[in-house]
C-alpha cells in the first residue's frame, strides 16, 4: 500500500549485448557482471557495506554505523535534511550560558503536519495496544490522503482517527468507532464522516463488519473461557444466519450472544458489565436478546457444557427482562 | 412479491424543494417587522424564515432577492406556495416577480412490502452500496444513472432523494433495482 511517488526513472546499466539480463554484482572486485556472458559492465562500483566493524552488544549512545535519522524515507519523502547540533565546546556559549547558535527548529518544514499525525497515530496505536503492521497501514493510508488533498480542510486528527479505523477494518481485526472514539478527541460522528469521506476518495471500500470479528476481544475483557467464547461466537453466527435479529448491529447481537453464552455457563456476566466491554447500552442487549432467546436451543453448540440449563434460569428473571 | 407489482410501485413525495429568483432587492428587516409569520435573527442566519399554512411550506428570503421553499408535497404545490411567498413579497411593497423557479430536489418514499437482506446487496454493489451499521441502520446506495440516493431499510421501507424530476424516480432503474432486491 505504499505509494509510489518516486519516479522508476533512473538509467539502468544494461550488457551491451543482454540487456534483458539481470546484472550480478561482485562486492569483492567492485564489479557488475552480466550472467550470460560473463562480461564486467560496470567497474569500480561502491562498496555499500559498512567501514568499520560494530559490535551490536554494547550498546553505546552512538552507533558508528549509522550516518542519518533511522526515520523511514517511504512516509516522508526522502528525509536526508540536517540540521546544526549543539555546540560542545565551552566558546559555543555566551555569558549567560546560553547556547550562542540557536536554530534547531524547522527540519522538514514540508510535511511537518504529516510528521504531526504520524506521532499522534502512534499515540492513539499504542493506547490499545495495536500492532505495529496496523500503525504502518495507518501511516500510509494517510499520507495517501494527505498527498490527495481532497480532505484538506479537516482536522487531521480526525483523519488520523478514520485511517487507524480503516487500517484495523481492513488488517481483519476491526475495531468499533466507540473503541477507536476512546483513544481520540474527535467525536464518533466526525470520525464517521471522515471515514466515509476516505473511503470515496481513495476510491477503496472495506469488508462488512461480523459478529466474530469482536468476540475474542470482548470475551477477554470480560475473562470468560475459551468454551464461552466458542459458543457466543457459534450463537452469534446462526442467529445471523437465521436472520433472527434483522437490521441489529453486529455489535449488539454479539454482546447478546456473549451474554447468553456467560449466563448459560459458570462465568456469568451482567448485561451492564458486557454494555461497558461492547459499547452498547444495556437496554441494546435486552432488546437483541428478546430476539435470540426464542430459538436458543438452535444457537448453543450442540457440544455445549450447560451449567445453568436456559430452561430454568429465565424462570424467574422472565418478568424483569421482558 | 411478483415482480409485476413491483414495477407498478410509485414511490410518495414527501418533500420538494424549490428556488425562486424574486428580482429585487429585499429589506429582510421590514419583511420581519410587518410579515406575520416571519422569523428573523441575524445573527444566527441571513434570512428571512417564512411559514405559510396552505399549503403547508416553510420559505427562506434572503436579501439578494433569492427564495428557497421547502415543505411542499408535489411540484405543484411548490409552485403555488412559492408564488404566495412572492405574492406576499408584492403586497408588503417590493417589486417582485417570479424568475427561474427550479425545483432542487425531492425527497420521496415507497414499501416494497418484503424484508431486505442488505449484507448481500453491498457485496454486490460495493461500488455504490455504503452499509455501515454501527453509523446508520440502512443502507446508502448512491445510484450515478439517475443521480439518486437510496436509503434502503431492512424492513422494505425506500427513501428516494436527491432528484431534480419526478420521472427520475418512477424509473425503469427503479424497477429493476427492486426486482434486485428481491432475489435477496
Amino acid at each position: 500500500m505504499a505509494s509510489t511517488s518516486r519516479l522508476d526513472a533512473l538509467p539502468r546499466v544494461t550488457c551491451p549485448n543482454h540487456p534483458d539480463a539481470i546484472l550480478v554484482e561482485d562486492y569483492r572486485a567492485g564489479d557488475m557482471i552480466c550472467p550470460e556472458c560473463g562480461l564486467v559492465v560496470g567497474d569500480r562500483v561502491i562498496d555499500v557495506g559498512s567501514e568499520w566493524r560494530t559490535f551490536s552488544n554494547d550498546k553505546a549512545t552512538k552507533d558508528p554505523s549509522r550516518v542519518g535519522d533511522s526515520q523511514n524515507p517511504l512516509l516522508s519523502d526522502g528525509d536526508l535534511s540536517t540540521m546544526i547540533g549543539k555546540g560542545t565546546g565551552a566558546a559555543s556559549f555566551d555569558e549567560f550560558g546560553n547556547s550562542k547558535y540557536q536554530n534547531r527548529r524547522t527540519m522538514s518544514s514540508s510535511d511537518r503536519a504529516m510528521m504531526n499525525a504520524f506521532k499522534e497515530i502512534t499515540t492513539m496505536a499504542d493506547r490499545i495496544n495495536l500492532p505495529r503492521n496496523i500503525v504502518d497501514r495507518t501511516n500510509n493510508l494517510f499520507k495517501q490522503v494527505y498527498e490527495q488533498k481532497s480532505l484538506k480542510g479537516r482536522a487531521n486528527d480526525a483523519i488520523a482517527s478514520a485511517c487507524l479505523y480503516i487500517a484495523c477494518r481492513q488488517e481483519g481485526v476491526p475495531r468499533t468507532f466507540k473503541e477507536i472514539c476512546a483513544v481520540s478527541r474527535i467525536s464518533k460522528k466526525e470520525i464517521g464522516r471522515c471515514f466515509k469521506l476516505i473511503l470515496k476518495a481513495l476510491e477503496t471500500s472495506v469488508d462488512l463488519i461480523t459478529t466474530g470479528d469482536f468476540m475474542s476481544r470482548f470475551c477477554s475483557n470480560l475473562c470468560l473461557p475459551k468454551q464461552v467464547q466458542m459458543a457466543a461466537t457459534h450463537i452469534a453466527r446462526k442467529a445471523v444466519e437465521l436472520d433472527l435479529v434483522p437490521g441489529r448491529s453486529p455489535i449488539s447481537v454479539a454482546a447478546a450472544a456473549i451474554y447468553m453464552a456467560s449466563q448459560a455457563s459458570a462465568e456469568k456476566r451482567t448485561q451492564k458489565e458486557i454494555g461497558d466491554i461492547a459499547g452498547v447500552a444495556d437496554v441494546t442487549i435486552r432488546q437483541s436478546y428478546r430476539l435470540i432467546y426464542p430459538r436458543a436451543p438452535d444457537l448453543f453448540p450442540t457440544d455445549f457444557k450447560f451449567d445453568t440449563l436456559w430452561t430454568n434460569y429465565h424462570s424467574y428473571k422472565l418478568r424483569k427482562l421482558m | 412479491m411478483p415482480a409485476s407489482e413491483i414495477a407498478e410501485l410509485v414511490p410518495q413525495l414527501h418533500n420538494v424543494v424549490c428556488t425562486v429568483n424574486l428580482g429585487c432587492k429585499l429589506d429582510l428587516k421590514s419583511i420581519a417587522l410587518l410579515a406575520r409569520n416571519a422569523e428573523y435573527n441575524p445573527k444566527r442566519f441571513a434570512a428571512v424564515i417564512m411559514r405559510i399554512r396552505e399549503p403547508r411550506t416553510t420559505a427562506l428570503l434572503f436579501s439578494s432577492g433569492k427564495m428557497v421553499c421547502t415543505g411542499g408535497k408535489s411540484e405543484e404545490q411548490s409552485r403555488l406556495a412559492a408564488r404566495k411567498y412572492a405574492r406576499i413579497i408584492q403586497k408588503l411593497g417590493f417589486p417582485a416577480k417570479f424568475l427561474d423557479f427550479k425545483i432542487q430536489n425531492m425527497v420521496g418514499s415507497c414499501d416494497v412490502k418484503f424484508p431486505i437482506r442488505l449484507e448481500p446487496l453491498v457485496l454486490s454493489h460495493q461500488q455504490f452500496a455504503s452499509y455501515e451499521p454501527e453509523l446508520f441502520p440502512g443502507l446508502v446506495y448512491r445510484m450515478i444513472k439517475p443521480r439518486i440516493v437510496l436509503l434502503i431499510f431492512v424492513s422494505g421501507k425506500v427513501v428516494l432523494t436527491g432528484a431534480k424530476v419526478r420521472n427520475t424516480f418512477a424509473f425503469s432503474v427503479f424497477q429493476d433495482k427492486k426486482e434486485l432486491l428481491h432475489s435477496y
